[in-house]
């Protein structure tokens, strides 16, 4: 990064929030292409590496039954071969020439991460136009990776009794919107998507129109852009892709899960209806989770885990998603702890919020902790390269994460408590409970 | 949310030595630091680094690990650890919560096994209250009877926990089957036997014995500067007593060498995948091979394309991640493979398995793959250590090991020069033949036909106590 004096700081809150001059809006180049790929640039030479992060807006939530899974599923096969590069190539040629990469998926969006040495960057581009360009979808080596998904479902959600617990929640407390489903998607899904289907799909959302590209590092920016115009310039763009027109209705009373699983330990979650990024509301709640979830001071660990030894752990927060999504408790239970109690112990806090909102000490911590994570997060070119493109989708423009630390700090007192009032009330509430059988219990 | 990742297995070459940078480089990839002798005998190394408002900060304390512990004792290294930040004589364990806290700041201590580690990042601003507290906390513990019994208690709990997610729970049965009754197959976390017997006074006596500033090496990296810095650690950690007496000397035994073949079967009946773990002696901190054993371990299991995963993930869609890594410490090291399938392929599984390592230590690897190892060993180097915290990591690291701040500069040197021939050495080296310890955790009624024809298996079952 290169070295300059930093930037002074609107103190508010007795706080210095602004970002350091060393990474301001300004070093950032954008262009956008004829085809609508957006394109962003950050050059900074101390270390000898460059991060490439292309982001596509799309993710489980343009899924519907039956293709659950699906955007994920395509994050893999974009690695399996396209007409003029072999399964397996792109990564061989990757490792080849020093680079590493991995990918992504999320609700909202598909993200693919390389890093490598400055000297592989004209093959990395190429190779990653290539890809947006059309897949091969061998059929065996499609089998083959619907296998691979489901030893990662099997991994992360069945053999996961919080995870497990976790997607019937969601899909209890989300009826209508496709946020309903997890990212990996359902099993009998994974294990019957069909060829056509999944190549429409791709050919739906794999466009230059609806990609955005980062290309920070040890770079120079006009000879990036101008490889980036030779291999992405003749793709051509896509129809725009259907909105995602669901809302989700008002829920009208509270819904309770119980699951029965052999299990040393039972689980604990609790959900509510929560704002999109976007809303007015949503600082407020996840400034609000800092102080009631955060750490061991935090309200709920030292209730749960300290005071009343019926936790184990505790964490959660709100989702920081496109579509209003969820604001969770997720509570790890001592083996044998009553749920119930715990329920109760977590309404009872909850109640203090309501009535009597978050101190101002605990705004400060809210407001440190949001500026360490920040900084911790900017800290290589890689973290960058991930900020960026996510504010940028999420907020439809990159340049707000410049300003979202003033955001938080603009955050007044009164308005966590009227937010928690809102959304964190029973009729909105999801409860889930894994209780253990059989096993040692 | 973002929780779907492709690539979940950690590429674990060279780990020890930091891991993978690039090639022709003048400038040396890890800069000197300052070098800070406080009055007590406490090396700090410094290196000013104002990218961002930020100080990392790290301590390894020599001899305060698990493999310290008294036999009797298991898990009081981790329980020590995790005491010390409960509360000093002036400052209550939530208090010391609350202040950190209030900072946004990490601060954390743990047993490895050779010392125990104390990591920490704030914001500038914070930088030197946090290091107040540190000294605090490292000075004046008060281990207090209550707080002893929840930590006691708490680690408990969360050992029954764990066992509910294999994945997790194979680990601490294979170092235990591995290292047996040696020191390093103390399970930092302790077993529920031996935190139930264990006592107050256990983890006060060790905290005297092993907690010694002329054991210490720290280092900080980050937004500040010498002059404040020096006058900072004098009066925050430069307070750890200087204790009479020289040093206890590392006391441990050469590590356990499997000789022929160790089966272990843990039965979780509600598992619908099975995991293993096959492990063999790997190499010691330091030992000539370091850079051929990354560059056989980058094409075996290191890496997304290597052998491992080609023939179990990309090629046949047994599972999400297969890999192998290597672990060093001062006496020896560690070699080992893992993956995970549905319980009904675990046979397949460990069939290609012993095929590739077979394979490997017989034809090893040819030039274009050779070539591929290095520049992949290369490009990602850099990358390691471009943050404070992975700076103050690697000095605090490399002083330990007494290997001096040019070894990854050594290290990538050696890699650049790798040949075929020194990457088949390492292979028969370190792929294990015959002489290895095998454990499977799955379901027991359905896998138990498909491993029987390996060996004879031991069995646990996981819902009984310990590992």
């Amino acid at each position: 990064m290169r070295k300059r004096a930093w930037l002074l700081a609107l103190a508010l809150a007795g706080l210095t929030l602004s970002l350091p001059a060393a990474f301001t809006k300004e070093d950032v180049r954008v262009h956008t292409l004829e085809n609508g790929l957006k394109v962003l640039l950050i050059e900074d030479h101390d270390t000898p590496s460059v991060a490439l992060y292309t982001f596509f807006r799309v993710g489980s939530r343009n899924e519907r039954p039956g293709l659950t899974g699906v955007s994920h599923f395509i994050e893999h096969m974009m690695f399996n071969g396209t007409p003029a590069i072999g399964p397996g190539e792109f990564d061989r040629r990757m490792e080849f020439q020093g680079g590493r990469n991995n990918a992504y998926t999320s609700d909202d969006m598909t993200v693919y991460t390389d890093w490598f040495p400055p000297a592989a960057l004209e093959s990395m581009i190429a190779m990653e136009a290539d890809r947006i360009q059309g897949l091969a979808f061998v059929a065996e080596v499609f089998e083959s990776e619907r296998g691979v998904i489901a030893s990662e479902r099997r991994l992360g959600v069945e053999n996961d009794n919080d995870s497990l617990l976790a997607e019937t929640v969601r899909a209890t407390a989300i009826m209508a919107h496709p946020y309903h489903w997890d990212v990996i998607g359902w099993m009998s899904d994974i294990l019957s998507w069909r060829r056509d289907e999944v190549m429409a799909y791709y050919r739906t959302y794999y466009a230059p129109n609806n990609a955005v590209l980062v290309v920070a590092g040890d770079i120079d920016p006009a000879r990036t852009l101008e490889l980036v115009r030779k291999h992405y310039g003749p793709v051509k763009p896509s129809p725009a892709p259907p909105p995602v027109t669901t809302v989700e209705p008002p829920q009208l009373g509270m819904k309770t899960v119980v699951m029965r699983k052999e299990a040393q330990a039972p689980s604990y979650q609790a959900v509510w209806h929560a704002p999109s990024v976007k809303d007015p509301d949503f600082l407020p709640l996840a400034v609000l989770a800092k102080p009631l979830l955060e750490g061991e001071s935090s309200r709920l660990y030292r209730r749960l885990v300290r005071e009343e030894e019926l936790a184990i752990d505790v964490s959660g927060g709100i989702s920081e998603t496109m579509d209003p999504q969820l604001f969770r408790i997720d509570v790890k239970p001592r083996p044998g702890a009553d749920l119930e109690r715990i329920d109760r112990v977590v309404e009872e806090e909850l109640d203090k919020v309501r009535r009597d909102g978050i101190t101002a000490p605990e705004l400060e911590k809210a407001l440190n902790i949001v500026r360490t994570d920040f900084y911790r997060g900017l800290q290589t070119v890689a973290g960058k390269a991930n900020q960026l493109g996510a504010t940028e989708l999420l907020y439809g423009d990159f340049a707000k994460l410049f300003t979202i630390m003033d955001d938080y700090a603009a955050v007044k007192i009164d308005r966590v408590k009227v937010a928690a009032g809102k959304y964190l009330v029973e009729r909105n509430k999801t409860v889930g409970k894994l209780i253990p059988e059989g096993g040692a219990q | 949310m973002r929780r779907m990742l492709r690539t979940m297995f950690v590429l674990a070459l060279a780990l020890a030595l930091g891991a993978p940078a690039l090639p022709l480089q003048a400038a040396p990839q890890l800069q000197t630091p300052a070098k800070l002798v406080l009055a007590n005998g406490l090396t700090v190394y410094h290196l000013r680094n104002a990218d961002v408002p930020l100080v990392s900060f790290r301590m390894f304390i020599g001899g305060a690990g698990s493999a310290a512990e008294p036999a009797s004792a298991e898990g009081v290294a981790g329980l020590a650890a995790a005491l010390l930040l409960k509360g000093t004589s002036t400052m209550g364990a939530d208090a010391v919560a609350e202040a950190l806290d209030f900072m946004g700041a990490s601060f954390s201590i743990g047993a490895a096994e050779e010392y125990a580690q104390i990591s920490g990042d704030s914001l500038a601003d914070h930088f030197p209250r946090l290091l107040e507290i540190a000294a605090a906390l490292l000075t004046e513990p008060a281990f207090a009877a209550d707080e002893f019994e929840k930590e006691r208690a708490l680690r408990i709990d969360g050992l029954k926990a764990a066992k509910d997610n294999p994945g997790a729970a194979i680990r601490p049965y294979f170092q235990k089957a591995y290292f047996g009754g040696h020191p390093m197959g103390h399970l930092a976390g302790g077993t529920e036997t031996s935190l139930g017997r264990m006592s107050a006074q256990a983890v006060r006596d060790f905290y005297r014995a092993r907690y010694r500033p002329d054991r210490a090496i720290a280092a900080v990296v980050g937004d500040i500067d010498e002059a404040a810095l020096k006058a900072l650690l004098e009066r925050t950690l430069g307070r750890m007593a200087r204790p009479a007496g020289t040093a206890p000397a590392p006391a441990i035994p050469p590590l356990p060498r499997p000789a022929g073949k160790k089966f272990l079967l843990v039965d979780k009946p509600d598992a619908t995948q099975a995991y293993f773990i096959l492990g063999a002696p790997g190499y010691a901190m330091g030992d000539r091979i370091s850079a051929a054993a990354a560059g056989m371990n980058t094409l075996f299991g290191g890496r997304f394309t290597s052998w491992l995963n080609t023939e179990l993930r990309i090629k046949r869609g047994l599972t999400y991640g297969a890999g192998s890594s290597a672990r060093q410490w001062a006496m020896g090291g560690l070699f080992s493979v893992s993956s995970y399938t549905k319980n009904d392929k675990i046979g397949e599984m460990l069939d290609i398995v012993f095929d590739l390592l077979r394979k490997g230590a017989r034809d090893g690897f040819g030039a274009e793959e050779t070539e591929s190892a290095r520049n992949y060993i290369l490009g990602q180097f850099p990358p390691t250590l471009e943050t404070s915290a992975s700076k103050a990591a690697a000095y605090v690291r490399l002083a330990f090991y007494k290997r001096g701040f040019d070894e990854y500069d050594r290290y990538l040197d050696e890699v650049s020069k790798l040949t075929p021939a020194a990457l088949k050495a390492a292979a028969a080296r370190l792929l294990p033949q015959d002489d290895y310890v095998l454990v499977v955790v799955g379901k027991a009624s359905e896998i138990r036909p498909l491993l029987a024809k390996f060996g004879s298996w031991q069995e646990k079952k996981v819902s009984d106590p310990d590992f």
